[in-house]
């Protein structure tokens, strides 16, 4: 029962989970087995190593459970909203209705990783014209129009304008089927003007004051549509009360982050690491457990922290990480190569800062929004990377690439020579598509290489 | 007279002009410095902006002066002249695109992502100035006009910063009425003017190379003729006429207003507005056959073509142009003959 802290395979797991559930493991109505989940289609976690906790155990089953969660929800009379191209912002203002349910269709970009291919999402996407020189998200599309991964949504929210082009284009083509969407504008984040007024954003970065009254503006566009929808009005109040249960979630996250990326031994993988922090974007369709869930999680870390235990060995090479990836398994592959996560973005930082509670709630989203590293120049999220990378003491940097992504061609070596010129440690650029099977052992090269050579500078 | 180059048909020269600098429509060369994933333009681009160094001799980027030297046949050369023909004072034109290298700064536009992420490049390696205008991608809202609106502004006080002059109200409508006098005098349709016989079709896409002239000619060598061009250097970007009432009271807002509602293109959302304009086009050139010629790693025009495929009333050929295929290489020679051969 009290097994040391270590990654298993899904083998493992069954074994695991046969004795945790002997010893009086008490779960959530979605808990069991994770090898339900393969029979369900999510055949990668048979080649994933996680973590051994029962609270990793929570973590999974919160995840992989997430359209049977949504189906009840509609089935309980809730209504969704798919919050597209949204990292935590929407979100926020959705669950601050008690009759909304807010989802990311987005997320289906990892579909085709956990599904081991596509499932037929990836066919859909190819015959209506969005091939694989797109993003991976593109499966989103066939989810959408093949009706069985998620309940569709009632209404669909969209940001456009400094967003990548290829998203924007897939959401055009799907409003373009038949699926109205309400767009919004983020624009470009730019620096202020000298004598222009300027607002401090979390996070670090300053936007101009007219931005930040821009952004505010479509936001009211969206909360009408939202009260329409939910039919019933959202006040100020309600909504500073969703803003301080999101900041709930950033709170717990804030200090994972600390521990997990500052600890040694490493106390908890950089895969239940990545999922945790993406609960922060929608909180996977319900809040109140995504706030459990990472207790739990929180307390396990805090608990092999103190007892100095962890899932890598204390050497671990300490490495920054930019990017999501498509393929989960990757994050298992850095670490079986002697390298640990300290410190990631995930290209949605702005998710894990405290939204402001000291100003009218419309205007504290509306700096969060704009505080996107996604929307601002490059170097401004280069910046903020050096930053990070001297907070947890990463020695190294891996550039995670996502195949066809607008963004990633030049932006992965903006980001590469801005890191190069600030801090002295070695960085490398991969490419990571939705199954890396077949370029494993290219990536292992890269990563070795990247590994060895922050060993041979300690 | 100094110059500020543009590439995006959302950046009105006439609001450069009007600041005593020269609007200079950058046309590009292609470059073979390009990594995966990286729309052929928009490394061109970077590639021609960093290879040359402020105060440096050779030239940021050149035109050449057969592209805007009376060369009506083609909308695609006509297009630049038609934006980059119009003096500070509006009076004359001038055609004077030789390569040059008193280009001063550069404005680039978010319509594109890429593009956006080139002005970080430019910006983090210290090329010249730089500016980058926001281009709502939305245009149902006042906000997202007023975005525009304000960000002209700013690009004024940019062009102030380079060594331009302020505007008065009357400095500007005179160039904007100037400017619209030759847009008519051109003909608002410049593509049709120079057709020929063939069968008439339209090409859609985004912008094109200084290599591409030969894909003009190519398409008359099989039989075609390009009546519509639709293309981000032709017909489709033109502002809408202006408004001489407006002009008198309020140049700006019109200068503005002509371009965020006159030109439709893939990346506004919705982007209803392009397949508006593109079908009333087809049916009054009674167009049959549409090529869409799109970048490599360009998604927006990319996504649109199975829609496109779907929407037109007559046949469309896509042409992927990838970092080796600007102009008429064989393989794009073989995909319109047999195109037309199925339109005979």
């Amino acid at each position: 029962m009290n097994d040391p802290p270590r990654r298993i395979t899904l083998v493992e797991w069954d074994q695991r989970y046969a004795e945790l559930h002997a010893a009086g493991l008490s779960e959530p109505h979605y808990g069991g087995p994770l090898r339900r989940h393969v029979a369900d289609g999510d055949v990668r976690l048979l080649k994933l190593r996680m973590d051994n906790s029962a609270a990793s155990l929570r973590l999974w089953n919160f995840l992989l459970s997430e359209e049977d969660r949504l189906r009840r929800c509609v089935a309980d009379g809730k209504k969704l909203v798919g919050t597209m191209k949204d990292l935590g912002t929407v979100p926020v203002m959705a669950y601050s209705f008690d009759n909304l349910v807010a989802f990311y269709p987005d997320g289906a970009w990892w579909l085709p990783c956990l599904l081991g291919g596509g499932a037929g999402l990836l066919e859909i996407a190819d015959s209506l014209g969005i091939d694989d020189s797109f993003c991976p998200v593109r499966a989103m599309l066939g989810a959408f129009v093949g009706c069985d991964r998620f309940p569709i949504p009632g209404l669909l929210t969209c940001s456009v304008g400094a967003t990548c082009d290829d998203f924007s284009a897939i959401a055009q083509r799907l409003e373009s089927l038949g699926f109205p969407i309400l767009w919004w504008e983020i624009p470009h984040r730019r620096p202020p003007d000298p004598h222009e007024e300027a607002v401090e954003l979390p996070g670090g970065f300053r936007a101009p004051a007219d931005q930040v009254a821009l952004v505010k503006s479509e936001l009211g566009r969206v909360r009408q549509a939202l009260e329409v929808y939910a039919e019933q009005p959202l006040s100020d109040e309600q909504l500073a009360e969703g803003i301080a249960r999101a900041n709930q979630v950033r709170r717990l996250l804030a200090e994972l982050r600390q521990l997990c990326f500052t600890a040694d031994p490493c106390p908890l993988p950089a895969l239940e690491m990545l999922i945790a922090e993406m609960l922060a974007i929608h909180f996977c369709s319900d809040h109140n457990e995504t706030v459990r869930v990472l207790a739990e999680l929180l307390e396990e870390v805090r608990h092999r922290v103190d007892a100095h235990t962890g899932v890598l060995p204390v050497d671990a090479v300490r490495l920054f990480w930019v990017n999501p990836v498509a393929d989960l398994r990757v994050m298992n592959l850095l670490e079986d190569l002697g390298g640990r996560v300290c410190g990631a973005d995930n290209m949605f930082c702005h998710a894990l800062d405290p939204i402001p509670t000291d100003l009218p709630p419309l205007e504290a989203l509306a700096r969060m929004a704009l505080a996107d590293p996604m929307v601002g120049s490059a170097v401004d999220r280069a910046n903020r990377i050096c930053s990070e990378i001297r907070r947890f003491g990463a020695r190294g940097v891996v550039i995670s690439r996502i195949p066809g992504a607008s963004h990633c061609a030049m932006e992965t070596t903006i980001i590469g020579d801005v890191i190069r010129k600030q801090m002295d440690v070695p960085v490398v650029e991969i490419e990571v598509p939705s199954v890396t099977d077949a370029m494993e052992p290219t990536l292992r090269t890269r990563l070795e290489a990247l590994i060895e050579t922050v060993r041979g500078r300690m | 007279m100094n110059a500020v180059g543009y590439s995006s048909p959302f950046v009105p020269a006439e609001w450069i002009a009007a600041h005593g600098l020269q609007p200079h429509r950058l046309r590009l060369h292609p470059t073979e410095k390009l990594t995966r994933g990286i729309c052929p333009y928009a490394g061109a681009l970077m590639d021609a902006a960093l290879s040359n160094i402020p105060g440096g001799r050779v030239p940021l980027l050149g035109t050449s002066s057969a592209e805007v030297a009376g060369d009506a046949r083609h909308c695609l050369f006509q297009a630049v002249a038609h934006r980059s023909a119009i003096s500070a004072h509006g009076a004359e034109c001038v055609l004077d695109s030789a390569p040059r290298s008193d280009i001063l700064g550069v404005v680039l536009t978010t319509a594109c992502d890429q593009m956006r992420y080139v002005a970080a490049m430019l910006e983090q390696r210290g090329s010249r100035p730089v500016f980058l205008l926001n281009v709502p991608s939305t245009w149902q809202t006042p906000a997202a006009r007023q975005l525009y609106l304000d960000e002209l502004r700013r690009l004024g006080r940019f062009l102030v910063h380079l060594g331009g002059k302020e505007p008065s109200d009357t400095e500007l409508a005179n160039v904007m009425l100037a400017s619209d006098r030759t847009r008519e005098e051109n003909g608002r349709r410049p593509t049709a003017r120079g057709a020929r016989e063939g069968i008439p079709l339209a090409i859609l896409g985004g912008p094109l190379m200084e290599t591409d002239r030969d894909f003009f000619e190519l398409v008359e060598r099989a039989g075609g003729r390009i009546v519509l061009d639709a293309t981000e250097d032709g017909e489709r970007t033109l502002p809408r006429p202006f408004d001489p009432t407006r002009v008198g009271s309020d140049p700006l807002k019109e200068l503005a207003d002509a371009y965020f509602d006159g030109i439709p293109d893939a990346f506004r959302r919705p982007n209803t507005k392009l397949y508006d304009w593109l079908g009333r086009e087809l049916a009054a050139r009674q167009i049959r056959g549409i090529i869409l010629r799109r970048y490599l790693w360009c998604d927006l025009w990319h996504a649109e073509l199975h829609r496109l495929k779907q929407w037109s009333p007559t046949p469309v050929l896509e042409i992927d142009v990838g970092p080796d295929d600007t102009g008429a290489p064989n393989r794009v020679q073989g995909r319109i003959e047999a195109f037309l051969e199925m339109l005979k």
